[in-house]
């Protein structure tokens, strides 16, 4: 096997080259939908044969890029950061397969062109995030990615709703790589060097103070893009109104980013860190899966209630990383590895399974022309591709076996049980408390998917636009096909995988830990004392046996028995329509009462009346619940930030003099106080 | 010892020289009329170059001859009559009400180079230096003095024009500052600065010019109006 650099070489290449066809197609939407988007699919493929040859036999070459800065561009595609482009390669794969099909009802009205310059210019710049080594060419990926993601949510820019939502998105991404760039410094001042090579292992040898510093501004920075609570709120917003397969892209690998960056610093930058860390670690990540579940269950917004879901996953990515960073400074190491495996293998599998919900969402939404699922319906009988391949992606998002949501959720879960056992008295209780959580919040999950699956695709349709739906384009449902083949790929053979991670934990920890989590080369043990052990592959036969038989039982019976159809059962009344249906507000009420200290819903009755108090002619239900991160948080943050501005605004008073005199001033005190010996 | 080659001698004549530019200065806060502040500024340029030919006489650094050759030529001729002639041409000779009255002005500029004299202090150490290494402890003092006069002229004036002249007062401090400081600094850097003299007076010409055509005056208080 050859080194993977000339294929990284050749991804990059790709992509960019993409990037300018779709600048050179900029008048011809119909070239640049072919022509960018063919582009992407060759980078994709060039960048995962890359991340397997790198991930197959682990090598550290650093090379440059051959461009003039004033900082090294280099590039290092070691075990993590192949892991990480795998990620990438495989959902940009798909991704650009659906856009070939997803964009071309768009030719008419839309810059594809500019389209397909942003997108290839993201795909670079997540690329270039992964594999960066030095913290400034680092930083100027970073940006690449989060601008043109800026540009590619604010696409369809005459809605209101999505200018305000790429605008808070920018600001709050930018305040996040302000954080980032000031942890980076305080490194740097500390390394004297900015390449990733040299911060190896050394924010441990920093004084407590700025190791805490430095700690907490990447969490923070990292978080904001990761999408952790409360910095959050970008996400449901600028998520759903992007097209979808940009949607998908960044819910399925954008915010990976954030956690790319977490591992980066948590497990390569920093030796064991200070106890505390981990403890904040987990606690926000148990608190970023419930407020994403919590908030997705009351979302009827289909693309919304990914996004929240999103949270959700990202969530239960860091507390993996929590796990892994206490069990770390603990001393033990295997169930660090453990949790650290639980953690990147959830990344990869929320990347694949939601980047197929919200291609398959895209598909709905292209077809009834609405996001909000009170208006679909019945699609399961008008669009089964679609349908068969949501479902696959909610089962496995709902962290089912025999599906790849379920091994990484239970290596997670696994990792937080075995925490009770370590000898720490106080932290010990942290791990069964975050681990009842998690599994609350895979059963939330659950509940939330069947909203997510029955509302719009069974029963009858419910709107004019439901009805008339039709099956969407070939290539996107290729696509789905791709993203859902790998759902069950990496569910059932998870135990072939699993060795994958030797390189990635022997880099971070120095141990590999793949050969003690197979049990019998089929069947996942979690390798500590009082665990248990499961086998997706033999849960999957099992369950194909069931279905088996009962089918085979069912039908013999049906054969022999005499079927009669008939009208199902209206209590007496004339016919059922939609309006009989469940709805996704009711369907989700017992949860909004069970969890209202939470929600703090609101409702509103106002009745009508023409004549008698005892007929209202009219009855005006709402029922809502309360954004409480923006209420209590955002909003009077911003309140603050503009009454200083306008406070600032007095000493803007457009006067030359004035200008001039806070020159002199400031000269003179400078003179006087700052210069003297 | 020639009374020409005392060093003591030389120092004496900067300081004297020094202390008129630094009373032409104050006359120019004083002065309302334009051309009359223009002529001043011609002849404070004369004596800066006086000042750098007599610091190269006694220090043996011919570049500094070309300095102040130039230094006449650009400041002392070139400007002032480039003034002049955008003076005629605007037709307003006289500056309106400055924003603090003359006499209040004059105080503060004498508490200006009084800070003038308290920064240059710790640049003053004869033991280190004797003899003509000496010879600019005034100057400097002088030198810092014009700079923060020339710099309240700027905000004390209302009219475009006169806060150019206060503009190029204040590039008269800065180089008396070097010539006293480094006694000279490389030609090709006094050649950048007054080059950048040259064309910051021809840009600036330009812009009064459109000041006065647009707002009908040249009074930059006017420009207020265009904040958004």
């Amino acid at each position: 096997m050859g080194s993977p650099d000339p294929f990284l070489a050749a991804g990059l290449a790709s992509f960019f080259l993409g990037a300018v066809s779709g600048l050179a197609t900029w008048k011809r939407p119909a070239t640049a939908r072919i022509v960018a988007f063919a582009f992407a699919v060759l980078g994709s493929l060039l960048l995962a044969v890359a991340s397997c040859l790198a991930l197959a036999r682990p090598s550290s070459a650093t090379w440059s890029l051959p461009l003039v800065t004033l900082f090294q561009c280099t590039v290092r595609l070691d075990p993590l950061s192949a892991w990480f482009t795998l990620t990438l390669a495989i959902l940009a794969l798909a991704v650009s397969v659906y856009s070939f099909g997803y964009l071309r009802p768009l030719e008419r009205t839309r810059n594809l062109g500019a389209l397909g310059f942003f997108y290839n210019a993201l795909l670079l710049g997540l690329a270039l995030v992964f594999t960066a080594a030095n913290a400034f060419f680092f930083l100027s990926a970073w940006e690449v990615m989060a601008v043109s993601a800026f540009c590619l949510v604010a696409f369809e820019h005459e809605k209101a709703e999505t200018r305000s939502a790429a605008v808070v998105y920018l600001i709050m991404s930018h305040a996040g790589t302000v954080m980032m760039l000031a942890a980076f410094l305080l490194l740097a001042a500390f390394a004297g060097s900015t390449d990733f090579a040299s911060f190896h292992l050394l924010a441990s040898k920093l004084p407590p103070g700025e190791q805490g510093a430095v700690f907490l501004l990447f969490f923070a920075g990292f978080g904001v893009k990761a999408g952790i609570v409360p910095l959050h709120i970008w996400l449901p917003d600028a998520h759903p109104v992007a097209p979808s397969n940009v949607s998908a892209l960044m819910s399925g690998i954008v915010i990976k980013c954030g956690i790319y960056g977490m591992a980066r610093v948590f497990f390569d930058f920093f030796g064991p860190p200070p106890l505390w860390t981990g403890t904040v670690v987990l606690a926000v990540g148990v608190v970023t899966a419930l407020v994403g579940v919590l908030y997705a269950l009351q979302e009827h917004d289909l693309k919304r209630l990914l996004a929240y879901h999103s949270i959700e996953n990202i969530g239960i990515i860091v507390m993996g990383f929590g796990a892994a960073l206490m069990f770390r400074t603990l001393g033990h190491l295997n169930l660090a590895a453990m949790a650290i495996i639980g953690a990147l293998y959830h990344t990869v599998n929320h990347a694949i399974f939601k980047g197929l919900l919200f291609l398959a969402a895209g598909s709905v939404v292209q077809s009834v022309r609405t996001r909000n699922m009170e208006e679909m319906g019945g699609l399961i009988r008008r669009m089964p591709g679609t349908a068969l391949f949501f479902l696959v992606g909610a089962i496995a998002i709902s962290g089912l076996p025999p599906l790849n949501g379920f091994v990484s959720e239970w290596l997670t879960y696994q990792a937080l049980l075995a925490g009770f056992g370590t000898t720490h008295s106080l932290t010990r209780m942290m791990f069964p408390i975050a681990g009842a959580l998690l599994a609350l919040t895979a059963a939330l999950a659950a509940a939330c998917f069947v909203k997510a699956f029955g509302i719009p695709f069974l029963a009858l349709p419910r709107s004019e636009a439901a009805a008339n739906a039709r099956e969407t384009a070939p290539e996107m449902q290729y696509a789905m096909a791709l993203l859902a083949a790998a759902c069950f790929v990496l569910g059932l053979g998870a135990t072939w995988i699993l060795p994958v991670f030797d390189p990635i934990t022997q880099q971070a920890l120095g141990v590999q830990v793949s050969q003690s989590l197979v049990a019998h080369g089929f069947a996942l043990q979690a390798g500590t004392a009082q665990s248990g052990t499961v086998s997706p592959a033999g849960i999957a036969l099992v369950f194909l046996a069931l279905v088996g038989t009962a089918a085979f039982l069912v039908n013999r019976r049906l054969r022999r028995a005499r079927v009669a159809t008939g009208p199902a059962w209206d209590c007496g009344l004339p016919g059922l329509t939609s309006d009989n249906e469940y709805t996704a507000t009711a369907f989700s009420k017992p949860l909004r009462l069970i969890f209202s200290a939470f929600y703090r819903p609101n409702r509103e009755i106002r009745p009508e009346y023409d004549v008698s108090p005892y007929y209202p002619s009219a009855i005006r239900f709402e029922s809502g619940i309360e954004p409480t991160f923006e209420k209590h948080i955002y909003g009077p943050l911003k309140d603050w930030v503009f009454g200083l501005s306008r406070r600032m605004r007095a000493i803007q008073a457009g006067s030359i003099h004035a200008y001039l005199a806070y020159i002199f001033v400031t000269l003179i005190v400078l003179l006087l106080f700052g210069v003297r010996e | 010892m020639h009374t020409l080659q005392d060093p003591e001698f030389g120092n004496k004549m900067v300081t004297l020289m020094a202390a008129l530019v630094l009373v032409l200065q104050i006359a120019m806060v004083a002065q309302r009329w334009i051309v009359t502040s223009i002529r001043i500024f011609a002849a404070q340029s004369f004596l800066l170059a006086a000042i750098a030919n007599t610091i190269a006489y006694y220090n043996h650094a011919p570049h500094i001859y070309a300095a102040a050759a130039l230094t006449l030529l650009a400041k002392g001729i070139l400007v002032p009559i480039v003034l002049e002639r955008l003076v005629a041409r605007i037709g307003i000779r006289q500056e309106i009400k400055p924003i603090l009255n003359v006499p209040l002005s004059i105080v503060i500029s004498g508490g200006l180079t009084l800070v003038g004299y308290v920064l240059a202090e710790p640049f003053y150490r004869p033991d280190e230096a004797p003899g003509a290494a000496t010879l600019g402890h005034n100057a400097l003092a002088v030198a810092i003095s014009l700079f923060l006069i020339g710099f309240f002229m700027m905000i004390n004036r209302r009219n475009a024009l006169t806060q150019v002249l206060a503009l190029l007062c204040l590039e008269n401090g800065l180089f008396l500052a070097a010539i006293s400081l480094t006694y000279g600094m490389p030609l090709i850097v006094e050649l950048g600065v007054l080059f950048d003299v040259l064309v910051a007076v021809m840009v600036l010409g330009i812009l009064v010019y459109r000041i006065r055509e647009t707002f009908e005056s040249v009074d930059v208080s006017r420009m207020r109006r265009l904040r958004g």
